[in-house]
């Protein structure tokens, strides 16, 4: 057996984690554990200067293993495994320890973080120390893609991939395309109608000969991994089709939230409350009218309803103050003597042309009202016979720090935007993760907002969380970008990080194949053995674990490798005590 | 004598509750430093000889998370993982280990307030347990 050569290299990450860990004396103590030839400390590991430095030692020294204690394994083990490639090394011969989000940014005591520190990094050389090679495994692109959802994010999307000659499967779980945007009447801010803007992509996809459209669809279940995907879909009732594709991109979207459970504002019980939805929808008839058809006299809008409140969502549903400018505007537009009131928490008018819209809309005549929501949320009730209107609202008008009431004939509710319900179904067909808001998480927030931590499956728009238009087509074209660019290198790497079965240990009791959720694994009868097969194992290791003769290893999660790291934790701990 | 400060060797998920410990981290929520982490692709992965190994190497204590039921990435190995623990329960206190040295968690990925405390109350559990039953014996055996 070749003489195991390792690399130690702890990371400051400039204060981070030195403030918190006596860097040095890790790698000091590091340094003197069996086969470790060299170990350092260096200010920012991530960095080229820190990169180059392990690629020298690795050639200088001849190391053939290499441990970076640094920040987690899911921001930098990429980084680091490329710099071992770079220098020679099979990229599978590293192992990192998480002393930053896992020590120095969670303890307090210096010594302790130390002394934890230190185990984890002899644990991890331990480990590496039973590393071996692995081979990617080099993959076949299908061209084609799935986009799942026809909203203006997966129409966008659609166009942009189809368009660039490729073909595209797009799947509409409605009766119709557009999504969201369907029902919108003038967008915000430059009142562009919602129809002008999707009405043609509508058409388009409809008549494009790369897209397929499968309307009422529902997607069966999804095999298969980057480049090589596959799926059952039944579409319009019909039969289901097996479809072949490399890439996927999440274009679900999101709905709006139900303001029956907020009891002061009288939804459902009222019956001029109504939510931003259903205004759009007069808007778009044309008639801006209450429920016995006559024009109001008096127009309360009222913002964060289920945004920005504990008790209902805690985020901010990001386009909402917009579309309460824009339905101030379109009101004054419709009916100019209406008095107008924006009853708001907090004015939102981020991007392009939004503060201008605030700004016009000042100057119309239209009156705003600020609550403080810590306070409590507008009341709503309905009017006495005397009064001259429908309902009265009531508040504590936070500028003035007056209780008021202002008087409404229509009450729109500008409801928050919340993930779909079935959310959940649909991350667990393409294998993303979701957020405390059930919206799905990207696998960087600022450094690779369209990707998820599954290779090849993007999110787009609203299912990633609230966005307007502008942002979810923007998102759309990202995503499209990137599919096109896999598409181009016609082939993809993939981590070979799969089970594999010794057939001399193998006894054929087949309890690895009832474990296995990939149906990956299968019985040789003649052989009277497990076969596992690579390309559809996804190397959970449930079967490693279950095996009874230990006959089957998951590689770079082997036996040998847990059990070493496990030691190695325990032999600082016990060394210490 | 010295303060006892157990050791809890956990093993964590890679989608799920690991992502759910760094989210602690990058919060800078503060918990105690006795846990000792160990990640794994899957709850599934985790081999009953791992739990035991831990224990006969001086752990005080074993902390196993995953996926939330229903949420795993590869569709059910945390019920694979939580059948393993029913029957690893029996086991450790067969061999004299208490059965709160052993514990079962479901952490998600946006749950690192969650972490933050199952690892508080796990320290101040295994703490108030006192060293492990078989550690002697073992370092006897040693």
């Amino acid at each position: 057996m070749e003489e195991k050569r390792i690399g130690v290299y702890v990371c400051w990450c400039g204060t981070n984690i030195a403030k918190m860990v006596d860097v040095e004396g890790v790698a000091e103590e590091v340094g003197k554990l069996p086969n470790v030839v060299v170990s350092k400390n260096y200010k920012y590991m991530c960095s080229d200067p820190g990169q180059d430095l392990i690629i020298k030692d690795i050639k200088e020294h001849n190391l053939n293993r290499v441990v970076v204690s640094a920040c987690s394994p899911r921001i930098h083990e990429l980084t680091f495994r490329k710099a071992l490639t770079n220098a020679g090394l099979n990229p599978y011969m590293f192992e990192m320890a998480n002393i930053r989000e896992q020590v120095s940014w969670v303890h307090t005591d210096r010594e302790d973080a130390t002394r934890k520190a230190k185990s984890l990094v002899t644990a991890a050389v331990a480990r590496v120390a039973w590393h071996e090679a692995l081979d990617k495994r080099k993959v076949d692109i299908n061209p084609a893609s799935m986009i799942i959802g026809g909203g203006i994010s997966g129409l966008t999307a659609a166009l942009e991939i189809a368009d660039a000659g490729k073909q595209v499967y797009l799947i509409e779980k409605e009766a119709t395309l557009g999504g969201h945007t369907a029902h919108v009447d003038l967008t915000f801010p430059y009142m562009v109608p919602a129809a002008q803007i999707l009405g043609p992509k509508i058409k388009r996809v409809e008549n494009h000969p790369n897209i397929e459209v499968f309307k009422e669809a529902v997607i069966e279940e999804i095999f298969g991994y980057v480049g090589n995907f596959n799926a059952d879909i039944k579409a319009n009732g019909s039969e289901s089709k097996s479809l072949e594709f490399g890439n996927i991109i999440v274009a679900t979207g999101l709905k709006p939230f139900d303001p029956s459970s907020v009891d002061l504002h009288g939804y459902g019980k009222l019956p001029n409350v109504v939510t931003s939805i259903e205004f759009e929808k007069m808007l778009k008839a044309g008639k801006i009218e209450t429920k016995d058809g006559k024009e109001p006299r008096n127009v309360a809008i009222i913002h964060c309803v289920g945004s920005r409140n504990n008790d209902y969502h805690e985020y901010c549903s990001r386009t909402c103050c917009m579309l309460g400018l824009k339905y101030a505007n379109q009101v004054k537009t419709a009916l100019p003597d209406t008095n107008v009131y924006e009853i708001y928490a907090d004015m939102r008018s981020f991007g392009k042309g939004c503060e201008e819209l605030y700004d016009a809309t000042a100057k119309r005549k239209v009156m705003f009202l600020n609550f403080d929501q810590r306070e409590g949320i507008p009341q709503i009730t309905k009017a006495d016979a005397g009064d001259c209107c429908e309902m009265l609202i009531e508040l504590k008008e936070r500028l003035s720090n007056t209780q008021i009431e202002v008087p409404a004939d229509m009450v729109i509710l500008l409801v928050g935007l919340e993930a779909r319900e079935d959310a959940k179904e649909v991350a667990h067909h393409v294998g993303v993760s979701k957020c405390g808001n059930d919206f799905f998480i990207e696998r960087h927030p600022k450094l690779d907002p369209v990707a998820t931590t599954t290779d090849g499956v993007y999110i787009v728009g609203s299912c990633q969380g609230p966005k307007d238009i502008t942002d979810s087509v923007a998102q759309a074209r990202a995503a499209s970008a990137r599919v096109l660019a896999t598409i181009l290198q016609k082939s993809v790497e993939v981590e070979v990080t799969t089970a594999v079965v010794n057939e001399d240990i193998c006894c054929g009791c087949q309890t690895c194949v009832n474990v296995c959720p990939y149906t990956a694994i299968s019985f040789d009868d003649e052989k009277n053995v497990s076969v596992v097969n690579e390309v559809l194992c996804k190397g959970c290791g449930t079967c490693g674990s279950a095996c009874p003769t230990g006959a089957i290893r998951s590689r770079h999660f082997t036996d040998q490798q847990i059990l070493s790291q496990i030691v190695g934790l325990m032999t600082t701990e016990m060394q210490e005590v | 004598m010295e303060e006892f400060k157990p050791t809890i060797v956990s093993f964590l998920c890679n989608w799920c509750s690991y992502t759910g410990a760094d989210l602690a981290g990058t919060s800078r929520m503060k918990y105690a430093p006795n846990i000792r982490v160990i990640r794994v692709m899957c709850s599934g992965r985790v081999d009953p000889t791992f739990v035991l190994t831990a224990f006969k190497e001086g752990a005080d204590g074993v902390l196993i998370c995953g996926c939330h039921p229903g949420d795993c990435h590869y569709h059910e190995g945390n019920y694979k993982c939580l059948r393993r623990y029913h029957l690893l329960q029996k086991y450790i206190q067969q061999m004299g280990i208490h059965k709160d040295r052993l514990r079962l968690a479901w952490v998600s990925a946006s749950e690192g307030k969650q972490f933050a405390e199952l690892a508080n109350e796990m320290t101040e559990t295994v703490t108030a347990l006192g060293p492990c039953e078989i550690k002697e014996v073992m370092e006897t055996l040693a």
